[in-house]
């Protein structure tokens, strides 16, 4: 009886093995494979039943997507587990003291033609208020993100 | 949703359309300070940020690409000198003394006394 199951077991995992068509191990070097051409480092991948498992830490979300992408496209891959995490971000400092950051920006407001714009600077936190002309708007919040402070704190309104 | 989530077509645009950036943090926020290959491509990033953040307003995201590899502001900060203007004023918009803008300018300045409206100085530190 037991000798009796054991056989048709085992007669049922050729079956299915047959079926699948590519082994896990296959299409584990598949992916591996097509991560390596699509330049995608410092992901590991695991196949059990056609299903990808990505683990390992990447620079960024950009290379996170771009993997499970990548496994998506191998064929007999059935669906893939995304576990890969990003990589934790150095802290941002501020560019220069707040007072420096300050008089930068009147400057490169005034440069820009952003009259109207009242700037504060404390902690690395720049707050922009007042009113500037709606066609000037972008510019001087181009001018509050490109100064090398830490944090924007926008309060600029759309004038005529 | 982390901010690089909520900012990773920004991310993919920029990785698209030849952007070198890299990555930092700051209480809440995300740095991406970059290098553009042109003015199209960093308009571009500029219109991905407003359609992601409209009018900028969330506060959570610095977007410093500067274009073909000269820094943001192009090769260091200078001030223009209006009517009225002395160098311990100057100095005083940016924390800074008289003497320092004085040294950064020597090239330019005779006399720390006589400025003109209209000079371009160099501010030291900015």
């Amino acid at each position: 009886m037991k000798i009796k199951f054991l056989t048709v077991l085992s007669l049922a995992i050729v079956v299915l093995l047959a079926a699948c068509g590519k082994s896990d191990a296959d299409l584990q070097k598949a992916v591996a494979a097509k991560l390596a051409a699509d330049n995608v480092t410092g992901v590991t991948v695991a196949v059990d039943k056609g299903v990808a498992t990505l683990t390992g830490e990447v620079a960024d979300i950009t290379v996170k997507n771009k993997a499970e992408a990548s496994a998506k496209g191998v064929e007999g891959i059935k669906s893939v587990v995304n576990n890969t995490t990003t990589r934790p971000l150095p802290a941002a400092t501020p560019a220069a003291a707040d007072p420096m950051l300050k008089g930068k920006i009147e400057e490169n407001l005034k440069k820009a033609g952003c009259t109207g714009a009242t700037i504060d600077v404390k902690d690395g936190v720049v707050t922009i208020s007042g009113t500037v002309p709606d066609a000037k708007y972008a510019e001087c919040i181009r001018v509050v993100q490109e100064s090398g402070a830490l944090k924007p704190n926008n309060l600029l309104q759309k004038g005529k | 949703m982390s901010l690089q989530e909520k900012y990773q077509t920004l991310l993919e645009l920029a990785n698209q359309n030849g952007t070198s950036y890299e990555l930092s943090e700051a209480d809440g926020v995300l740095h991406v300070n970059g290098t553009a290959p042109s003015e199209e491509a960093k308009q571009q990033l500029w219109d991905e940020y407003n359609r992601i953040d409209p009018d900028y307003r969330a506060g959570d995201l610095m977007l410093n690409v500067s274009v073909g590899g000269a820094a943001a502001g192009g090769g260091g900060h200078t001030y223009t000198v209006v009517s009225g203007d002395n160098l311990t004023k100057i100095g005083e918009k940016y924390g800074i003394s008289w003497n320092q803008i004085y040294e950064a300018n020597k090239d330019i300045l005779k006399d720390p006394d006589k400025i003109y409206p209209g000079q371009e100085l160099k501010i030291p530190g900015a």
